[in-house]
């Protein structure tokens, strides 16, 4: 087996994530938690960098590390808060978050390790959906299975926007504004209705 | 190169350890952290399938569009929450999820 080296900065890149989603986990001080996302973030950014989506890349830095990272470091820092203390009977609750958690993350390695296609390199829907017209589940209406790439199992294609003659932002920017306009206006009213309602939220009660 | 089953791997450990986190940690603000870790990850599941169901060298937009009105809609979350947060402390005087028990009591 062969080891491209994109392969080994994704596998050391994932590791330094769940390194630091372990760290958010598991430390003790808010502000070091606060830290390790900011940092576990970045890794993912890359890890977006490596898949080809620049694009999300470069927003899951300027939104999460940037933003949202600055704005939990400042609520912590405003309400003080100190480092959690152990209760007594606490065990209990590690033991079942750490074994539900672990079922969980068992439960997604083995269904994705386990789909039809994953081994022989073939699409798992293309693969499903020959084994239900093979069942023949009272479903008439015989649908052609729609024409997938055969590359869940094997290795992903390779990215090449360029050869379309445009950039990712550029192809993604056109998808946004053509297709998705009226969400993206029903995004910005979502938006505008969070930060008010944050401000509604944060205002002093008067109760004269 | 790697196989989008590791992406997916990838993205189901990552929120089982946001889940963990959301289950054990008693400080609200850590347990804000943790949703934001799964949301995270699901947005790294969608990146490889947008890449695995690509043609032509070109990446299925819809999943990448996806991933952004999660991230727009996570920001406001996290202004909506924190605010909840604070008007919490104010009304509790601290963010330990065991201070909340009054429908309990």
């Amino acid at each position: 087996m062969d080891l491209a080296i994109s392969a080994i900065i994704f596998y050391v890149l994932a590791a330094a994530a769940l390194l630091s989603a372990v760290g958010v986990v598991a430390l003790r001080n808010p502000v070091s938690c606060a830290l390790s996302m900011a940092l576990c973030f970045g890794f993912v950014a890359a890890i977006f960098f490596g898949m080809g989506a620049s694009f999300i890349g470069i927003a899951q830095i300027i939104i999460y590390a940037g933003a949202v990272l600055v704005l939990f470091l400042f609520i912590i820092m405003m309400l003080d808060v100190k480092q959690e203390e152990p209760v007594s009977g606490s065990h209990w609750f590690c033991i079942t978050g750490v074994v539900m958690a672990g079922m969980l993350a068992g439960i997604f390695c083995t269904a994705t390790l386990r789909l039809p296609g994953a081994t022989g390199g073939r699409c798992p829907v293309r693969v499903l959906v020959e084994n239900l017209g093979e069942m023949n589940l009272g479903n008439k209406s015989q649908t052609t299975p729609p024409a997938s790439p055969a590359s869940y199992g094997g290795a992903l294609p390779a990215l090449c926007p360029e050869k379309h003659g445009s950039s990712d932002a550029r192809l993604l920017g056109e998808n946004l504004f053509s297709h998705y306009s009226i969400t993206f206006a029903v995004l910005g009213f979502a938006l505008l209705a969070g930060a008010v309602g944050a401000v509604a939220l944060g205002r002093k009660l008067h109760r004269d | 190169m790697t196989p989008l089953s590791h992406y997916l791997i990838f993205s189901g450990v990552l929120f089982s350890l946001g889940l963990a986190g959301a289950i054990i940690r008693r400080n609200i603000l850590v347990v804000f952290m943790c949703l934001e870790l799964m949301l995270t990850a699901a947005n790294v599941a969608l990146v490889g399938f947008s890449r695995a169901q690509g043609l032509e060298g070109v990446p299925v937009y819809d999943a990448q569009l996806l991933v952004l009105f999660i991230m727009a809609i996570a920001a406001a979350e996290v202004a909506v929450g924190l605010a909840l947060i604070v008007a919490m402390f104010r009304a509790r005087r601290g963010v330990e999820s065991s201070s909340l028990t009054s429908l309990k009591d």
